[in-house]
């Protein structure tokens, strides 16, 4: 039996989390969602996510350090991240750069909101490019 | 005998030598300033000067306060209003414009209160310092000071504040678009079709507002410089597809068709693609808006030999022909719009965008002998742009001969 994709949900904003979560559960996926930046890294060390959506602007630690610390964790480094933001790519990619000295290592990046097809074919493709 | 000089002419000087423009002028400078100005009260709601006429004097405020105030019109047939921009206080100086060609007051001043004021004559003032270069040099160092401090706190409180609109508007909106679509794709439960129509509807007005809202932070920060350092090359036909799916809720929404005419073969060219996408979406949904329901908007594309020629075509109203010059200014809406919402900022864009580019926007009327009316906007765009790697390889070879 093949087992189920789990992904971990990464936003601010409570009615964002609930959307994405409603859209997410039309499919056999093991959900779970965090509220910032820490969060997510707690519940990374719980149990590792085979895909990440990760909001940009949050509280306390934002998508952006998000990233730089999971791509500096051999651990985390190999799991894909869908970035679903108000930021637009240009302006956030520099910013990173311009933070680390780096690319943003990110597997997709999607404008908000994301119409509820889009986003599942979205996160179709990338657990099954990512496996 | 010696005549020294009047007590009032004295008592003015003594005045104007502590406003921000005339300090470090030496005595005599003041008293022969002082000699062409005169002391004047004002009552509340008095304006002193008016933006657009001839800067004919400067204002030094002794006593009291102004309102610096510019129109604001949207469009040629709403009401106008002003808009506070600034204020001015004791020692500060209204009407600077006297000094800086082309003499022309940029705003009005109106008395928030009874003001008393020095009122320096124009003409007088610019004759005394450029016939005494010295003085002049203080002024005009004076007044690069101030203007510069203006500009600056401007730039601050606009940069602040499109940060903070820039999230905290768009923010709750992207909730709300969310839930909305969730709905509408059936994710929360089945609709019964009045849920759905109105849910419809409420995605349209909340995406409008959310274009609304991208476009006036956009306008605010897009400068020609940031749009040709995101040169690249990208295929046109890519960015086309892309806008026709933008525009596309709200094509359905009045059951207007989108006819494609594609050139023979699609080629790369250089430009900024996401803001050719802008441009294209813009026009789309302004035709879209102008369109009759069960229309058809018309995307061509054609390739010339030193520009690609891109066409929009509606089957709308048309622009009244007088008013087509104006069409670009930001926040300009024709006279024939009527019901359609917008800002008025679509256009301008656009035209910002396309000039980015040196390209050039091209609007025709369309009307035919069955009197059907339309119209076409032209965008066109030189294929002899550069991006910025390839500039860069340009500057390394000269450099190098």
């Amino acid at each position: 039996m093949e087992k189920q994709s789990y992904i971990l949900i990464v936003d601010d904003d409570p009615d964002i989390r609930e959307g994405i979560l409603t859209i997410l559960e039309s499919q056999p996926y093991r959900l779970a969602a965090a509220c910032d930046g820490k969060q997510c890294l707690e519940m990374l060390a719980k149990e590792t996510p085979d895909l990440v959506t990760l909001d940009l602007l949050m509280p306390r630690m934002d998508g952006w350090g998000v990233i730089r610390e999971m791509r500096s964790t051999p651990k985390y480094s190999q799991i894909p991240i869908m970035v679903l933001t108000t930021v637009i790519e240009d302006a956030s990619r520099r910013r990173y750069e311009l933070e680390t000295g780096l690319a943003m290592d990110v597997q997709d990046y999607v404008q908000k909101p994301a119409k509820p097809a889009d986003l599942l074919k979205r996160v179709e493709r990338l657990l099954s490019v990512y496996v | 005998m010696f005549e020294a000089p009047s007590t009032a002419a004295a008592i003015v000087a003594g005045r104007l030598s502590l406003s921000e423009v005339f300090t470090g002028l030496s005595d005599e400078d003041l008293i022969a300033i002082a000699g062409f100005s005169r002391e004047v009260s004002y009552p509340e709601s008095e304006f002193l000067l008016r933006e657009g006429q001839p800067a004919e004097a400067l204002f030094v405020v002794e006593r009291g306060k102004l309102a610096l105030e510019k129109k604001v019109q949207p469009g040629r047939h709403t009401t106008p209003r002003s808009a506070t921009i600034g204020y001015v206080g004791p020692r500060h100086v209204a009407g600077f414009s006297t000094l800086t060609p082309p003499y022309i007051y940029s705003t009005s001043a109106v008395c928030l209160e009874p003001t008393r004021v020095i009122t320096v004559d124009g003409p007088g003032l610019r004759a005394y310092l450029q016939a005494h270069p010295a003085a002049g040099l203080i002024v005009m160092n004076s007044l690069a000071a101030l203007v510069a401090d203006r500009y600056r706190q401007s730039t601050n409180t606009l940069t602040y504040f499109l940060s903070i609109v820039s999230h905290e508007l768009r923010s709750p909106l992207a909730a709300i678009e969310n839930y909305l679509q969730t709905m509408h794709g059936g994710f929360a439960g089945e609709l019964n079709s009045k849920q759905a129509r109105m849910i419809q509807r409420c995605l349209l007005r909340v995406s409008d507002l959310r274009v609304l809202i991208g476009d006036v932070v956009d306008l605010a920060r897009m400068r020609p410089e940031q749009i040709q350092a995101d040169f690249e090359w990208f295929d046109p036909s890519d960015v086309g597809t892309e806008s026709i799916e933008d525009v596309r809720l709200a094509a359905a929404d009045k059951e207007v068709q989108i006819k494609v005419e594609p050139p023979v073969r699609f080629e790369p060219i250089v430009g900024a693609r996401r803001r050719m996408r802008q441009v294209f979406t813009n026009l789309l949904n302004n035709a879209i808006k102008f369109s009759p329901i069960g229309g058809t908007v018309t995307f061509r594309a054609r390739y010339e030999p030193d520009q690609v020629v891109f066409d929009v075509e509606d089957e709308g109203p048309g622009i009244p022909p007088d008013e087509i010059p104006h069409i670009f200014e930001d926040f300009y809406r024709a006279s024939n719009v009527g019901e359609t919402t917008g800002l008025g900022l679509g256009l301008s864009i656009a035209k910002k965008i396309v000039d980015s580019h040196d390209g050039q926007v091209i609007v025709t009327n369309l009307s035919d002998w069955q009197g059907r009316s339309g119209t076409r906007f032209t965008v066109c765009i030189p294929r002899n742009l550069k991006t910025p790697e390839m500039l860069r390889r340009e500057w390394v070879t000269e450099a190098a001969n």
